[in-house]
Order: C-alpha cells, then structure tokens, then sequence
C-alpha cells in the first residue's frame, strides 16, 4: 500500500506541467492552514469520489477509497516535493491504486453496486431516466477490461488530457489513445440492444 | 457518428454532469481526517525543539563559531601559558615582578614585626 503512494511521488507531470495553486495549498496545509485543507477538499475529494465511483461502482468503496485518499495527500503534505508532479496526478494515481486493491482483496463479482439515488424532486421522471441511463452506462463500464475501464473514465468523465492520463496510468500516450477507442466502442456496443429501454428513441 | 455513438456521448455527458458531487457525509470525514493530521504534523514539528535541544557544550561551541572558533580559543590558551612560562624579551618577567612587588610593598614602614609585638603599652 505504501509502496503505491510513495511511486506516485515520480509520477510523470501533465502537459500543463505542475499545478501552483495545489501545490501551493498543500504548503499551506502542511503549515498548519485549516482553511487549506478545505480548499483542496472541495477541489480534489471529488476528483477522487468521482474517478472511484466510476472505477468501482460501488458508492460505499467509492467514498472510503475516496477518504484513504485523501488521508495520503494529508500525510504526504509536509513532505511534498514541489514541481514533482502535479498534486491532482498524483492524487489520481494513488486513487486507481486504492480501486485496483479493493478490486484485487474482493476478487468476487460486485453485487451490492448501488444504484443512482432516486429522486422525487420536481422533474423526477425526467431524472429518473438519467439515473437509469447512467446506471446502464456504469454496468457497461463495469464490463470492460480494468485498464480499459480506467482510461475511459479518466478521458470522458474527467476530461483530462491525454497526455496527463498517460502519466497517471504510467503509459504512452499512444496507449491511452488505444485504450479509450477500445474501451468507447466496446461500450457502445455493450449499449446498442437498450436504445428504446433507456428512453432513447423518443429523444 | 452513429445514434448509439450519440447516446453513449450523451450518458457520458450525464455522468460528467455529476462528477462534482461530494456526499457531504464524505467532505466531513475527509475534513475530520485532514484536522486529525494536520494537528499531529503541527504537535510533531513543534515537539521536536525542546526535546532534541542543543547541549551544553553544543551551545558553547555554537557561540564561539563551531570547531575553528574552539581551536583558535585552544591555540590562544597555549600561547597564553607558554608566554607565561617563558616570556619573549619585549615583555616583563611576570615571575620578577610579583617578586619586585613583595620588595617594594612594606606596609610595616621598614619596623619589624617582632619589634612592634614586643612593645609594651
């Protein structure tokens, strides 16, 4: 576990190269700054929540992969290496890590995947087929390869850069390039039978 | 670009739509976590100082300027005594003048002290 974390420390830096204000907010925490650590919460907790909830499918692993997380960017703050990486690939990075060994220790088919909370609120109908879209998009999600999965959801969920999701997944970019096209279409195709199921054809 | 291609895109879009949500019951751990460490790094840093303080003899050097300043004040102390020892020409004897002292100082006014005790009132 601490092995993932501290190879996380070498991690390639984006395009973009690295990010100041996360950096800089990290001193900040590191020196003791409560309002830091609430800032980088609400930054990057839900970067890791939502890249976790997407890997995993699972809401309660998500949240606790999400916590452990975090705790690690805590920990590591007095000790980070400005310039190194940015914090967000980092964080990135550690949480695929935390998924993979919840994955690994499981190593059973996921049966308690939570669905989209329902919602009675006012246009819940409407709501309601977007949750039911979006869990078929997870099932088909879950069906893909891990790798396959990861950078999918790094891509089109995240949006990140190629060239970042290749340093977080520690590839080239032209496997991310592969990656994402194999995992896009598969999922297309894993989609094509539930068109009128998922409200579709109406649209 | 085909429909199932359009509605995949469109999924994607709707879970993008939720990529910012952070249950709150989440952002409180993580919070209460990040305040749990945060103090232990703050207590840890400041625990440090007095416990693992300089010693005596690390401050005495650190005063006069780490090992040179320790020789420097060394070599300044054998020189003071050999000088003491033997003085160079240019200096008085020290030992000639406490005895050149003792000579000059009669605070007896050149009467002896037997002479002062043995007379009578």
């Amino acid at each position: 576990m601490e092995d993932l974390t501290s190879s996380g420390e070498t991690v390639r830096g984006g395009a973009s190269g690295p990010d100041p204000d996360d950096a800089a907010l990290l001193v900040l925490f590191a020196n003791g700054d409560a309002e830091a650590a609430r800032e980088l919460t609400g930054r990057l907790g839900p970067r890791c929540h939502s890249v976790a909830l997407r890997v995993l499918g699972n809401r309660a692993e998500a949240e606790d992969v999400a916590q452990e997380a975090m705790l690690r960017l805590w920990r590591i703050a007095p000790r980070w290496q400005q310039g190194r990486a940015r914090v967000s690939t980092w964080l990135y990075r550690v949480t695929l890590n935390l998924c993979l060994d919840r994955k690994r220790r499981k190593a059973a088919v996921d049966l308690d995947a939570v669905p989209e909370p329902a919602d009675a609120a006012p246009g819940a109908a409407e709501r309601l087929q977007e949750a039911a879209r979006i869990d078929a998009l997870q099932a088909a999600l879950m069906d893909l390869p891990e790798r396959q999965r990861q950078a999918v959801v790094l891509r089109h969920i995240e949006e990140l850069p190629n060239p970042e999701i290749a340093g977080i997944m520690d590839i080239s970019v032209e496997a991310v390039e592969s990656l994402t096209a194999r995992g896009k279409r598969a999922l297309a195709a894993a989609l094509a039978g539930r068109r009128a199921e998922l409200g579709y054809e109406d649209d | 670009m085909t429909e199932t291609e359009r509605d995949l895109d469109a999924m994607l879009a709707a879970a993008r739509a939720r990529r910012d949500d952070l249950p709150d019951g989440l952002a409180a751990r993580i919070l209460a976590d990040a305040a749990t460490v945060q103090a232990a790094q703050t207590a840890g840093s400041e625990r440090r100082l007095p416990t693992r303080g300089p010693g005596f003899w690390a401050q005495l050097r650190g005063a006069l300027g780490g090992w040179p300043g320790l020789g420097g004040l060394a070599t300044a102390c054998a020189a003071g005594v050999w000088i003491g020892l033997a003085p160079p020409d240019f200096l008085p004897d020290p030992v000639t003048l406490v005895y050149q002292d003792e000579a000059d100082l009669d605070v007896m006014g050149g009467a002896s002290l037997s002479e002062f005790l043995s007379e009578d009132g």
